[in-house]
């Protein structure tokens, strides 16, 4: 699959602080990209050279196989603050935006009723932007991304400072996006970069960390399967058999609503669900529950941006 | 996208933007007010003064005045027009579309002229009541005319620069307000140099020393010269000015 953003080596220096330093990465034509990192991370810096609005110190960049700059027509971009004038009419700043970005005349209706279908913006074309709620000025603010019907889609988050009602509605705007063009956004709420992306990167005080699938990612950082256990009938000298007959890396005991809780990391890329479960019921035990764990996305986050720091 | 295209939607949207607050109107109607009685004061002060004609009498104190009244009011018609553009960070909206920076600009300056000939207008009233009385010399209000709207270009296009440079509208005001002043005491500083050669320079560079001879009656060639130089000038600093936010 043709990349749809290129970034190779990529430095910003503002004066006295290094924004980004050496950002490589690509995002896939026709995917959804997260792009993760805490605040003050590099986020902003790196969405706004993407979108042609700042002129990186070094690297190179390809957007849609192009320069930034001769690619901005082909790129809707939505800031952290929504540019919107707010004495304004929905319907005629939308026509405004899609003017200056040289949508003619007679596409611009059915641009403009696409649109606002789209972002659930009709019933209130004919107001104030000064006058929405937060949620609408949101939605404003990305129908003016998507306006002059762009391959690309760059969001720098979308979902901030939004009620719950608001961020799903959001949400299910950008998985609908995804369908027919390439979105990359920005975010520190993992759980909704998991619910959204396939592949994610993660950036953390100007360098990339990661960058590749969640799934990858996922399997890259656990070593071995994780299972959770709950189980009644235990004994301690149980504890000692596990460990001398499987290739377990740790074996952690907690206390269960109905019996004991335990916490197997394999050592080995090896499935254990079976064997284990086996061995427990002929030792006596009862079995209530036996889990494979994932990695949930908020530790692979903190894995990697505390592994980041020690790096250091 | 043709560049008077893009200056045609833009001034468009800025004078629509303009029109529909009211600082405008407050301005207008204070101009109106100060420059109505001064008007009033001048005439009857003209019945007593009967070695001056009427252009002495009237007609230049009164376009002198209104020079005067827009040092003050350019600035605080041109403080937002980058200003808010800026704090709203719809300034990024338009560098990213088809509309060059140059033309930003252009439309920004145009848009508020367009706005300071709105309040100058209202004072047609003169001319038609001096003219009602039997003053018949009407080409001398029009090349003050002339010279005032050229004066307001020149005006509109530091104000244009001020904006540019700050987020904050009430720093840009004061920073247009106080390069206005420069501009003016120029002709003070000439006047007190003891070199003549730097007088002249010191005269020429300031904006009343060209927009005099209008008032006068007079239209010359390196009067227009200045003014195309004086604006060109300003824009490239203004262009340098939104370049900045890159460096």
């Amino acid at each position: 699959m043709q990349d749809a953003i290129c970034l190779t080596n990529v430095s910003k220096d503002y004066p006295g602080i290094k924004a980004l330093k050496n950002v490589t990465f690509s995002v896939k034509k026709g995917s959804i990209h997260g792009f993760l990192g805490p605040n003050g991370a590099g986020k902003t810096s790196a969405l706004k050279i993407m979108a042609g609005l700042l002129p990186p110190s070094e690297g190179k960049i390809e957007i849609l196989g192009l320069d930034p700059k001769k690619a901005k027509e082909r790129v809707g971009f939505l800031p952290e603050t929504p540019p919107l004038y707010h004495n304004m009419l929905v319907r005629d700043y939308l026509e405004f935006v899609a003017s200056i970005n040289g949508v003619s005349r007679t596409r611009l209706k059915d641009a403009l009723a696409e649109t606002l279908k789209k972002c659930s913006l009709e019933s209130v074309k004919d107001r104030l932007i000064g006058n929405l709620s937060k949620g609408f000025k949101q939605r404003v603010g990305i129908a003016q991304a998507l306006i002059h019907c762009p391959e690309l889609v760059i969001l720098d988050e979308p979902t901030v400072g939004l009620d719950p009602v608001a961020i799903q509605d959001i949400r299910d705007l950008i998985l609908s996006l995804g369908k027919e063009r390439t979105v990359l956004f920005s975010s520190h709420q993992l759980y909704e970069v998991g619910l959204l992306c396939e592949e994610i990167t993660v950036i953390n005080k100007g360098e990339i960390i990661h960058t590749g699938p969640i799934a990858e990612i996922q399997k890259k950082l656990q070593t071995g399967q994780s299972l959770k256990i709950e189980l009644s009938n235990w004994r301690p000298e149980l504890k000692e058999e596990l460990l001398r007959t499987f290739a377990i890396e740790s074996l952690a005991l907690s206390q269960g609503k109905e019996g004991m809780i335990l916490n197997v990391v394999a050592k080995k890329q090896e499935d254990l669900r079976q064997s284990l479960s086996l061995f427990l019921i002929q030792k006596g035990c009862q079995l209530y529950s036996l889990v494979e764990e994932k990695m949930e996305l908020e530790e692979i986050f903190n894995h990697l941006t505390n592994s980041s720091l020690e790096a250091k | 996208m043709s560049f008077f295209a893009g200056v045609y939607l833009l001034t468009k949207k800025e004078l629509k933007d303009l029109f529909s607050t009211p600082l405008i109107y407050v301005l207008t109607a204070l101009f109106s007010l100060i420059i109505g009685w001064l008007f009033f004061n001048y005439l009857i002060l003209s019945k007593d003064l009967t070695r001056l004609s009427i252009a002495q009498a009237i007609v230049n104190p009164i376009f002198g005045n209104m020079h005067f009244l827009f040092i003050f009011l350019s600035p605080l018609i041109t403080m937002k027009v980058f200003s808010e553009e800026k704090k709203n960070q719809t300034l990024d909206l338009l560098f990213r579309s088809q509309i060059r920076p140059l033309q930003i600009i252009v439309t920004k300056i145009l848009s508020s002229l367009m706005a300071s000939i709105f309040m100058i207008s209202l004072t047609l009233i003169f001319p038609i009541i001096l003219w009602m009385s039997g003053y018949k010399e009407v080409g001398v209000f029009v090349t003050s005319y002339v010279g005032l709207a050229l004066t307001l270009l020149c005006y509109t296009s530091v104000g244009v620069f001020a904006s540019s440079l700050t987020e904050n509208q009430i720093l840009s005001a004061v920073i247009s307000f106080c390069l206005l002043l420069g501009l003016m005491l120029l002709v003070m500083s000439s006047n007190a140099s003891a070199n003549p050669l730097i007088g002249e320079i010191l005269s020429y560079l300031s904006v009343p020393y060209h927009y005099e001879p209008f008032v006068r009656g007079m239209i010359r060639s390196f009067d227009l010269i200045y003014v195309g130089s004086f604006v060109s000038f300003f824009i490239y600093l203004t262009s340098l000015s939104l370049e900045s936010r890159n460096w």
